[in-house]
């Protein structure tokens, strides 16, 4: 759904990445490069970032109203 | 034993220690995987969240930020004397979320973790926790408590923990003839040919593969790759919430303690032996 905090198989935290990283290859940087340089070296951490789709922007659009209902009962 | 330091940054520690066996390697290893105690989100009471992202997920991703621990104030749940559910001030920290997004969608991260004491914070202000649409809310109080990387892997202090054998390259120089086909073969770069002789250029990068040894065409081969015995190179990648230095440190006292109670069970079960011993041989006399 979103950015997971940690790398699934070594434990590394890779979330706090994962915006430079959108900018920075918005600008027009190389991934790989840009991987390197945030010290992502291992490839387990590198296809966390790589393969990462940010759902929960499409979710966020429909509004939830769970708590607004069982407010009115 | 001696402890050399080879390479040390922000997310890397490599060392190599001589004179231990691959046993204690391993052990020590193990013990800073599994034993070396951190702080970690192990409780969440949701007050509101209003968020798309469901409560478990929410409590998922806020106990795997890594907290900046200090071992010497705080102590493990099972091992304060309050021996409460919900814990005192020496064994959690509490730590409080309450975000809201007004007019656009945004995103909470990690700094807006309010802790109770400002020593156990978050390692990163950056690690993004949830997304909020326009009036979206979420209020949260999170309990972080010291805990071991055996019952969950959000508490391990290190996310590589690895050593390998520290290598020995011998070249005969009396058969090489600085072919240099073990210089392509080898898939680290380790070799390179200088003034018509084949020369050593990366040592420490080598992994043992043999694949020189194999590649060379004299017959035996004019490159031996062997292990130094007893010396070990070990690869620390700490997750930040303990210093690399201090990770290792304790580890190698909780090695110590294991050891010291192991020998004091065989111990026991000696003088338990003996006893019975004796027991036995009186029950013979006295027929």
């Amino acid at each position: 759904m979103m950015v997971p905090v940690r790398c699934f198989t070594c434990g590394s935290v890779i979330g706090d990445k994962w915006d430079e990283l959108n900018k920075r290859v918005k600008k027009g940087e190389d991934l790989g490069k840009v991987l390197d340089d945030l010290g992502v070296t291992r490839y387990c951490c590198r296809r966390m970032l790589l393969s990462n789709t940010e759902i929960i922007d499409e979710v966020l659009k429909y509004k939830t109203t769970r708590l607004k209902s069982s407010e009115d009962g | 034993m001696d402890v050399k330091i080879l390479h040390k940054d922000d997310n890397k520690l490599r060392f190599q220690v001589n004179g231990i066996s691959t046993p204690v390697a391993n052990a020590l290893r193990r013990i800073m995987v599994n034993e070396v105690p951190t702080m970690a989100i192990d409780e969440v009471v949701v007050i509101e969240n209003s968020s798309v992202m469901c409560d478990e997920v929410l409590a998922h991703r806020l106990g795997l930020v890594p907290l900046k621990t200090d071992l010497d104030t705080y102590v493990l749940p099972e091992e304060c004397k309050c021996q409460s559910e919900l814990g005192c001030n020496k064994c959690s920290v509490s730590l409080t979320l309450d975000a809201e997004a007004s007019d656009s969608i945004r995103t909470v991260y990690s700094g807006e973790l309010k802790s109770a004491n400002p020593d156990v914070t978050p390692i990163s202000d950056k690690i993004p926790i949830v997304k909020l649409a326009p009036s979206q809310k979420i209020k949260l109080e999170a309990y972080a408590r010291l805990g071991h990387g055996s019952k969950h892997a959000k508490w391990q202090p290190v996310s590589v923990s690895s050593y390998k054998y520290v290598p020995e390259i011998i070249v005969n120089r009396r058969k090489c003839d600085a072919c240099g086909q073990c210089v392509e073969g080898c898939p680290k770069g380790v070799l390179d040919i200088k003034d018509e002789r084949l020369e050593v250029v990366a040592k420490e990068k080598c992994t043992l593969c043999d694949d020189c040894e194999v590649i060379c065409p004299k017959t035996p081969s004019a490159i031996k790759i062997k292990n130094v015995k007893n010396a070990f190179i070990f690869n620390v990648g700490p997750t930040g919430a303990l210093p690399p230095e201090q990770i290792i440190i304790e580890a190698t006292k909780i090695l110590r303690k294991k050891s010291k109670d192991f020998t004091e069970q065989i111990n026991q079960l000696k003088i338990a032996r003996v006893k019975k011993k004796t027991k036995k041989a009186k029950i013979k006399k006295k027929k």
